[in-house]
């Protein structure tokens, strides 16, 4: 029997069976449609998600005060064993080392003339522009002064420079923290949320400045952007061993970018696995379909079946060619359960563009092996019952 | 038509075709099984939150210093502000009428070492009030004493994972250890528990806050946790503390709150989703099924045509013959629903057994859902091909024609 034979055989007996067929297709589909739209959606997110931590470069180290590792809580807490601007600029000096932003965090009442406000404080250098990829809207980021003899200036986040001062012209003008004065010499762009915090709703002043008003001794972290030609666990031991000389001790963590991802990606990646196990409920569903549909199929053509025995066909032939059929109806469920989610998919990245759907072709190849094989693995049996019949019985059967 | 006689016709039905019983029985009973074991995740999650927050008390208001005015962010949980909270301000608020019991907290890292061991660790400083707010057991020796409240006393109370790093198998009450450039005496040692809303308390230890403001070098309190008398009382309760606390710092109520209740009904709001999303993806399943019961159903009708010709010819009504096949997709459903509410029961039992921290809990909806809708399903999906089979022309469905 050649394979186009085969085939049209196939096809026909589908066809013959029309409404069976199509149904047993649309269970099949929605479930390959579950699958696929819920691992597009758990790639999206993970994309979505290491795209929001990477979008500040990847070669960072974040160093925290403390040894303990609490959800970086550490640098938050006050501590004995602080991590000073010292340090900083002694990590400055390293050849390795392309910039370093000291960060201090805390919060406060802004004032400008008679409008106030309750915002976050960011205690950076000034290179923290560059460092983090912020936008300058208007004026210039906090200027390379000595770390530990800033001018005091302010930057202003762009939501906070409108709650100040509404459409009027910010730079130049003298905004309040507590008793200490700032010139505002910048205005940045937007830049929208991370991690919970509005980096426009945001006031940027020079870190020593930060220190000194949160009457504070440590950093809350310091962040190392180091060159392209060094790996990171060469640079992760020179930072260790270089504060260590200065310390005396091992008193603060150190955070790579790339343990953090590998870790935040190894979360991702079971929350994908997850969803597309919680799919593939359905896809077992549809599986059990089609071996019920097919069974009932071979029991009903068991004539059919003892003709082919009669003019010659061997009991492989019979149990391929049902294989077929079953191969074929999996396929075919599989393909329109794709379709069925890329429409939609499609669509959505026609209006809403920034929804995190993410939409590889792998993803269509593997839908349509594992249609295969649940196909293979439903037909089999009945496959299997139809090859072992007996000719003679089976034609006589009513 | 009795039920009985219904039964009686139906039943030898599924005994013919075992196979395709157990197949369309099977696969109901995976989706319903999986609707409800995947929302007892869900409901198991609520119950260990739950239990998590029974052991903070039951009105728990935390205050904490600094204030946003950016809509619908976090509260600034770094506690750096410009103006600190005081355990001055936490005195002033003292004589509310609605608060139960108030404990200050100043939380800093610092070396802890005795001997030649030391371990760097989160120290609280607090008063004897914080072990009945956060509902903490001792477990060697007894905590703070009522003096740690106003006055430096070199005691600390250990929890049971530095206690064992620092000293081993031997006995650490009494010893003295230093925090700091500061000597403390152990004076307890707190009962094993494990974490508690992302704070390891085993791997901490806590002094008076006197101490702790001397440790550290800072008046400044990174928390103020305030048990309030009884429900209901929060918003009145944030009003007045809000009023004290700006008379004090030049007219400005720069603190944020974090009631209890809103951190739950955050919660619960998050799993609430995330429990109805995951039902819903099982429930698909579902819907596969019910198109497998929509196939079956229209094959079981077109293989039984003479038959169903016979019943119209004896005089079977439309309605009859209808009830026929819907109830018999319905039996099957039914089989698929009561195997699948086994499975998923036995399974939710043994993970208990396994795993009895996190208790997998079926929740009394999960269940009714779950079995209404693979009805339902049932019930919709058998209508079409029932309802075929009804209007066949007794004639000809005799004869075996179309």
């Amino acid at each position: 029997m050649r394979w186009q034979d085969a085939w049209a055989w196939a096809w026909a007996a589908l066809k013959a069976q029309r409404l069976r067929s199509l149904l047993t297709i649309i269970g099949f589909a929605v479930g390959i449609a579950a699958v696929s739209l819920l691992s597009a959606l758990g790639e999206g997110m993970r994309q979505f998600i290491l795209q929001e931590f990477t979008q500040f470069g990847s070669n960072i180290i974040a160093i925290n005060p403390g040894k303990t590792e609490t959800f970086g809580m550490g640098g938050l807490l006050t501590t004995t064993r602080p991590l000073a601007l010292d340090d900083a600029q002694l990590l400055q000096s390293l050849a390795q080392v392309e910039q370093v932003v000291p960060v201090v965090f805390g919060n406060g009442q802004v004032k400008a003339g008679t409008r106030s406000r309750y915002t976050d404080i960011a205690g950076v250098g000034s290179s923290a522009a560059q460092a983090w990829k912020l936008k300058v809207a208007q004026g210039h980021f906090l200027p390379d002064d000595d770390l530990q003899q800033p001018r005091s200036f302010a930057v202003l986040g762009s939501k906070l420079k409108t709650e100040l001062f509404g459409h009027r012209n910010a730079l130049g003008e003298t905004v309040h923290i507590a008793q200490s004065r700032f010139r505002v010499v910048g205005v940045m762009q937007p830049k929208g949320e991370f991690l919970g915090t509005d980096l426009d709703d945001l006031i940027y002043i020079p870190a020593q400045k930060a220190l000194q008003l949160f009457n504070r001794d440590s950093l809350m972290e310091i962040d190392v952007f180091y060159s392209e030609h060094v790996t990171t666990e060469q640079i992760e031991r020179l930072v260790k061993q270089t504060l260590i000389d200065r310390h005396g001790r091992e008193d603060f963590t150190v955070i790579t970018q790339d343990a953090m991802l590998a870790s935040l990606d190894k979360i991702l990646a079971i929350v994908k696995l997850a969803a597309a196990g919680l799919g593939s409920i359905a896809l077992l569903v549809g599986g059990v379909s089609i071996l019920t549909i097919f069974s009932i199929t071979v029991s009903e053509r068991r004539q059919e079946i003892g003709l082919m025995r009669a003019i010659g066909f061997t009991a492989t032939q019979l149990r391929n060619l049902f294989l077929l059929e079953a191969l074929m109806m999996a396929m075919i469920g599989g393909i329109s359960g794709y379709g069925l989610v890329l429409f939609p998919l499609l669509l959505m990245r026609l209006l809403r563009p920034d929804f995190p759907l993410a939409f590889e072709p792998l993803i269509l190849v593997l839908t349509l092996a594992l249609s295969a094989v649940i196909g293979l693995f439903a037909g089999i049996k009945p496959a299997l019952d139809a090859a072992k019949l007996p000719p003679i019985a089976a034609l006589r059967d009513e | 038509m009795r039920l009985a006689d219904y039964w009686q016709y139906s039943l030898p039905v599924f005994v013919r075709h075992k196979s395709r019983t157990a197949l369309l029985t099977l696969a109901v009973a995976i989706g319903v099984c999986s609707v409800v074991l995947l929302t007892s995740i869900g409901e198991g999650a609520r119950h260990f939150i739950e239990r998590e927050f029974a052991s903070l008390g039951t009105q728990l208001l935390i205050i904490l210093p600094g204030k946003k005015e950016t809509q619908g962010g976090a509260p600034p949980l770094y506690g750096t502000t410009p103006r600190d909270l005081t355990l001055d301000d936490m005195r002033a608020i003292a004589h509310l009428p609605t608060i139960d019991k108030m404990a200050p907290v100043i939380a800093g890292t610092t070396l802890i070492s005795f001997g030649n061991r030391s371990r760097e660790a989160i120290v609280m400083g607090s008063t004897p009030e914080f072990f009945a707010i956060r509902n903490l057991l001792i477990g060697q020796g007894q905590i703070l004493p009522a003096s740690a409240s106003d006055y430096h006393v070199p005691v600390i109370v250990l929890g049971s994972k530095l206690k064992q790093e620092l000293f081993g198998q031997q006995e650490a009450l009494n010893q003295w250890l230093k925090v700091g450039d500061y000597r403390f005496r152990v004076l307890g040692v707190l009962q094993e528990r494990g974490e508690s809303l992302g704070l390891d308390l085993r791997d901490m230890a806590v002094i008076p806050v006197r101490s702790a403001e001397m440790v550290f070098d800072s008046p400044a309190l990174f928390r103020i946790l305030v048990q309030l008398k009884q429900a209901q009382l929060e918003r009145y309760t944030e009003q007045r503390i809000r009023k004290i606390i700006a008379e004090r710092h030049e007219g400005e109520d720069d603190i944020s709150f974090v009631s209890q209740d809103s951190l739950l009904s955050a919660f619960y709001s998050i799993l609430n989703t995330v429990t109805a999303v995951v039902g819903a993806i099982a429930g698909i399943s579902l819907i596969v099924a019910g198109v497998l019961i929509m196939n079956v159903t229209y094959i079981s009708v077109a293989q039984r045509r003479q038959e169903i010709g016979l019943l119209k010819a004896i005089g079977a009504t439309r309605k009859q013959v209808q009830r026929i096949f819907i109830g018999e997709a319905l039996l099957l459903t039914s089989a698929g629903v009561i195997g699948g509410l086994l499975v998923a029961l036995l399974a939710l039992q043994l993970a208990r057994w396994f795993w009895p921290e996190f208790p997998l809990t079926p929740s009394g909806w999960a269940l009714a859902l779950a079995t209404s809708a693979a009805l339902v399903l049932g019930w919709l999906f058998s209508w079409l091909p029932a309802n075929k089979a009804a209007s066949l022309d007794p004639i000809l469905a005799l004869k075996g024609l179309h």
